[in-house]
């Protein structure tokens, strides 16, 4: 198939779903209180969007977001580095880390809401801290991509060490890191909604839960497809850049 | 003067970290009701071990049914969307795509119709694990020597003989990669579905105790999902190195540097 078929096809199958999604539940077929049509969704969502509340509360997980993000990118590419570069360090702290990195991080909610209660600062610790592992491993993983011989052609032929790390190291880890940013922003995104779900007054996260428990089947849609393209177009533009520095990469 | 063996260095640490746990709250440095030593906490999984027996068997069994929905449907459209080739070229960067969304976002959603019970969180992990089993299923079926294929076909290989010779052994280790990370996932599931909406199970636990502040108890309870996770990701790497054979059987450069495990694993037949 060539690609515009293929996009073709994409693009039938996206408005079957959506079609089926407005036409089953308003003709009856699915209940309409456990799956309210699309049109209505989207109605309640620019009236939801509307609504100072829920601005103010789309405020707080962003600001947390961010500043999560600011905290677990330098604190895990450091981390990341030294134990990339250093073997010995490497050897000890590797494998720990792999074991740290496959037990669920949100265990370990109840702990922070202990030091930190249930306000900004507690969701930005846990959202720094699910998120700063993946930024280890990316990390590590970015700088032993860098290949030792083009290393070691660029220092015979005298690079100093500004030029090493802007000619060698910054092009060749920029796919793996364009890579690790997309991947740690998913994890903080989603730290950041577990935290605010699990005990929290604000935050986007907590108004979904909060639908939820009351049954209000269109705001939650309404939530969940505002929090879902929000996701998917932060993880498309990132790809999109990743797609367009991967020429250095040859 | 020589550096200790990395090993060596490693088990310090773990020893060290378990003798803080134990001394720092004891001397005061650090309250009980933020850090309860480590004698405390296994004191209360101990005295309350029949309540947390329970609440693990209720998770262990919403892991099981959760993990056969994520395997299941994973494997199976996996393979179809790994083997077909126009349901890859279709399908594969769409599910890349939608793996961005964060997945809790559809719990709320779960509960309300499948109710508080253990159906949302089979449901809700069975999606979670779901990912990375379908996607590594997908990858493994692709990358499957095609040489390998080859050779069968020009032998005279049906297309049952194929898939069950060539096909499920070679994709199996990249598929058992994927069980091992959809496995973790819906442990992750199960818990994080339990602490916030629910009525049983550890997670339910650790929620439980923490609105009443006892801490040895919370402390207890998230030792039982650490100790759970471990024993879960030991048990898949183990599972794994033994089938690594099967890739490497018949290539005899990367046998010999293979790990010595390999050559006491039993041979595919």
């Amino acid at each position: 198939m060539n690609r515009l078929t293929i996009l073709a096809v994409r693009l039938a199958l996206l408005g079957a779903f959506l079609a089926a999604w407005e036409m089953l539940p308003r003709h009856g077929v699915l209940d309409a209180r456990m799956l309210p049509p699309l049109g209505d969704v989207l109605r309640m969502l620019v009236d939801v969007l509307g609504r100072p509340r829920v601005q103010e509360a789309i405020g707080v997980s962003a600001g947390e977001f961010a500043v999560a993000f600011l905290i677990a990118i330098p604190l895990g590419a450091a981390i990341g580095i030294l134990i990339a570069e250093n073997d010995y360090l490497g050897e000890i702290f590797k494998p720990m880390l792999f074991y740290v990195f496959s037990v669920p991080k949100s265990i370990f909610l109840p702990m922070f809401i202990l030091v930190f209660g249930i306000g900004f600062q507690q969701k930005v610790a846990y959202a720094a801290f699910s998120t700063v592992f993946i930024v280890i491993m990316s990390a590590t993983a970015a700088v032993e991509s860098v290949k030792a011989d083009h290393l070691l052609v660029a220092r015979s032929y005298g690079a100093t060490r500004a030029q090493i790390i802007g000619r060698v190291y910054l092009p060749s880890m920029m796919p793996v890191l364009l890579e690790a940013l997309r991947l740690s922003m998913i994890f903080n995104f989603t730290g950041v909604l577990i935290a605010e779900m699990y005990a929290s007054r604000t935050g986007i996260g907590q108004l979904i839960a909060n639908w939820g428990e009351n049954f209000q089947m269109p705001q939650l849609f309404a939530g969940v497809v505002f929090l879902a393209t929000v996701a998917i177009v932060f993880n498309e533009s990132i790809r999109w850049l990743e797609a367009q520095c991967s020429a250095w990469r040859t | 003067m020589r550096r200790p063996r990395p090993v060596t260095v490693r088990r310090l640490l773990i020893v060290a970290v378990l003798v803080l746990w134990e001394a720092v709250p004891q001397t005061g440095l650090i309250p009980e009701l933020l850090l309860p030593s480590l004698s405390s906490t296994l004191r209360a999984l101990i005295a309350d071990w029949d309540k947390y027996g329970e609440a693990l068997l209720v998770t262990l069994y919403e892991v099981s049914l959760a993990m056969l929905v994520a395997c299941g449907a994973g494997i199976l459209v996996g393979a179809l969307v790994g083997g077909l080739k126009p349901l890859r070229d279709l399908l594969l960067p769409v599910f890349s795509s939608l793996y961005a969304v964060p997945i809790v976002i559809l719990y709320p959603i779960f509960t309300a119709w499948l109710g508080i019970g253990s159906e949302a969180k089979i449901a809700f992990a069975g999606v979670y694990g779901f990912f990375p089993v379908m996607l590594s299923t997908a990858a493994g079926i692709r990358t499957i020597d095609p040489q390998l294929l080859l050779a069968a076909r020009a032998m005279g290989a049906t297309v049952p003989q194929q898939i069950g010779r060539v096909v499920i052994p070679a994709s199996i280790p990249t598929v058992l990669t994927g069980l091992r990370l959809g496995g973790a996932l819906t442990i992750i599931g199960v818990v994080v579905s339990e602490m916030l909406t629910s009525t049983a199970g550890i997670g339910y636990l650790v929620t439980r105790y923490r609105t009443i502040l006892d801490s040895a108890h919370v402390f207890a309870a998230v030792f039982m999902i650490l100790v759970l996770s471990i024993l879960f990701d030991t048990f898949a790497r183990y599972i794994e190195r033994r089938t690594m054979v099967w890739q490497t059987a018949g290539r005899r450069e990367r046998t010999d540097t293979a790990d010595r495990r390999l050559t006491t694993a039993p041979a595919p037949v």
